[in-house]
């Protein structure tokens, strides 16, 4: 559905950062120019936990006195429930405060539209796999911190499962806790498998972690940005031929997901 | 006002630097260099014309590192940015040094508000917890160490250990966020409302070390 533009309020898009290289926040920043192009907002920011501006910095860019706060995250979890609200000081769906209205939506990885970019991101890696010869995993971190992290790829990998995408199997499997993705060969039996990482960016998990953990590299190597070319596809590997994406975030039409969670939080407050 | 509006009537009045940046009025826009370029033949320099060219100039260092924290004193030269409006002046400065136009203009106005160093900790959670651990005679060291234009990092700290213990004088606490031989009227000055992460993470790895001397 079209986006109605907002061109009085101000969208405020959360992303983790990293102090240790750009490419943890470059897709925040590329889906802030698209919405910025589409003209849906009247100003586009982003904010960090680990980069500049920080949350506590953010309120001090914003001209408008509606904010609409969207965690551009994979899941629900530690950041979204805890850090995000405590540092942006909200108190619920919407927080007034100081002559600002705070409105926080879910993050972008739960919206049932990711399952159309996670579809479109496996198809465009292993274009001419046949999907009933091939698994299709989907990859996250895993993490004691709170086990709603891992239900935002469980729920995409039920949905894929009945997308009727023909796909022999869909899994979804973790960097830290079982299903291991190291395990892929095991846990595939089709001779073809996709994997695509369930991130934001490709920061150290998905372009560096995760390919040792698939052993197509003998150890990290270097990190995005400082590379001329994405990996090239289909790696034969353990009797297998494996075809590795770029962390699902790095899609374009991730800004249509952001906007769809604005559009949703709209829709459930009205 | 809007900042953008803010930021024309700044520059409008004589303000001609922010950090590292040189802020030239031209026709209705504005022209963008290093200040060690300010006088440089524009023939030398690589013209942008996109306030989005900001984030990209802003990104690494001339020696390959990446400059996570803007802050930090090691702005690349050789570039000018011909911005058409005030809104893309703003939107470009963000992107230079985040948030550093409005928390100028919340603080001129009073309405700027510090978080200090304890309270900072205080809220950190996961691995970083441990770092409020840190003695308050670690955290003027760190201050010493890791802050101010000795270490790279030219923002004004406006922060304390907390609101009863100012920092101790030093090199870093008596900067006042203005880079270079210029008017101070001229120039918004970075401002440090609160302790960064570089800092953060500093401070985590002086209270594991104070921990394990103690025989934690």
């Amino acid at each position: 559905m079209p986006f109605t533009p907002k061109p009085h309020a101000a969208l405020l898009i959360v992303g983790h950062g990293s102090t240790e290289n750009p490419d943890s926040s470059a897709p925040y920043f590329d889906h802030a120019d698209e919405i910025r192009r589409q003209g849906a907002f009247g100003e586009v920011h982003c904010c960090f936990w680990k980069e500049e501006p920080s949350m506590r910095e953010a309120p001090y860019m914003i001209d408008a006195d509606e904010v609409y706060v969207v965690p551009d995250f994979i899941s629900e979890g530690y950041f979204t429930q805890e850090v995000i609200p405590r540092e942006l000081e909200l108190d619920g769906p919407t927080t007034r405060r100081a002559g600002k209205t705070w409105h926080y939506t879910l993050p972008v990885g739960v919206h049932p539209s990711m399952t159309g970019l996670l579809l479109r991101r496996a198809h465009d890696v292993a274009p001419f796999a046949d999907p009933a010869e091939t698994t299709l995993f989907i990859v996250g971190h895993g993490t004691g911190l709170n086990q709603n992290s891992t239900k935002a790829i469980k729920d995409q990998v039920a949905q894929i499962k009945a997308s009727g995408a023909g796909y022999a199997e869909v899994l979804d499997a973790y960097m830290e806790e079982q299903p291991f993705i190291a395990d892929w060969d095991k846990l595939a039996t089709t001779p073809n498998v996709v994997v695509v990482p369930f991130f934001i960016a490709d920061g150290l998990h998905s372009y560096q972690d995760i390919p040792v953990l698939l052993g197509i590299e003998a150890e990290p190597g270097e990190a995005a940005s400082k590379r001329e070319v994405f990996r090239h596809n289909p790696h034969a590997l353990r009797g297998k031929t494996l075809y590795y994406s770029s962390a699902i975030g790095t899609e374009r039409h991730l800004a249509d997901v952001i906007l769809d969670q604005v559009a949703d939080f709209d829709a459930k407050q009205s | 006002m809007k900042l953008a509006e803010q930021l024309s009537r700044a520059v409008s009045g004589g303000v001609r630097r922010i950090g590292q940046i040189s802020i030239q009025p031209s026709g209705d826009g504005f022209t963008l260099r290093h200040i060690d370029d300010e006088n440089a033949d524009p023939a030398l320099l690589e013209t942008r014309d996109e306030a989005a060219a900001a984030r990209e100039i802003a990104t690494w260092a001339d020696d390959g590192h990446y400059r996570f924290t803007k802050g930090e004193l090691s702005l690349k030269r050789g570039w000018q940015l011909r911005l058409g409006s005030a809104a893309e002046l703003h939107e470009a400065l963000d992107a230079f040094y985040p948030a550093a136009a409005g928390l100028w203009f919340a603080k001129q106005a009073d309405r700027l508000e510090v978080q200090h160093l304890r309270d900072k900790l205080n809220r950190q959670t996961g691995m970083y917890r441990f770092a409020r651990n840190i003695s308050d005679d670690g955290a003027q060291r760190l201050v010493r160490e890791v802050c101010g234009p000795g270490h790279c990092c030219v923002k004004k700290i406006l922060w304390q250990i907390d609101a009863d213990t100012p920092l101790d004088d030093s090199e870093a606490t008596r900067f006042d966020g203005v880079v270079g031989d210029i008017n101070h009227a001229a120039a918004i000055p970075l401002l440090c409302r609160e302790a960064c992460n570089h800092f953060v993470a500093e401070t985590r790895k002086a209270a594991k070390a104070e921990h394990e001397a103690a025989g934690g």
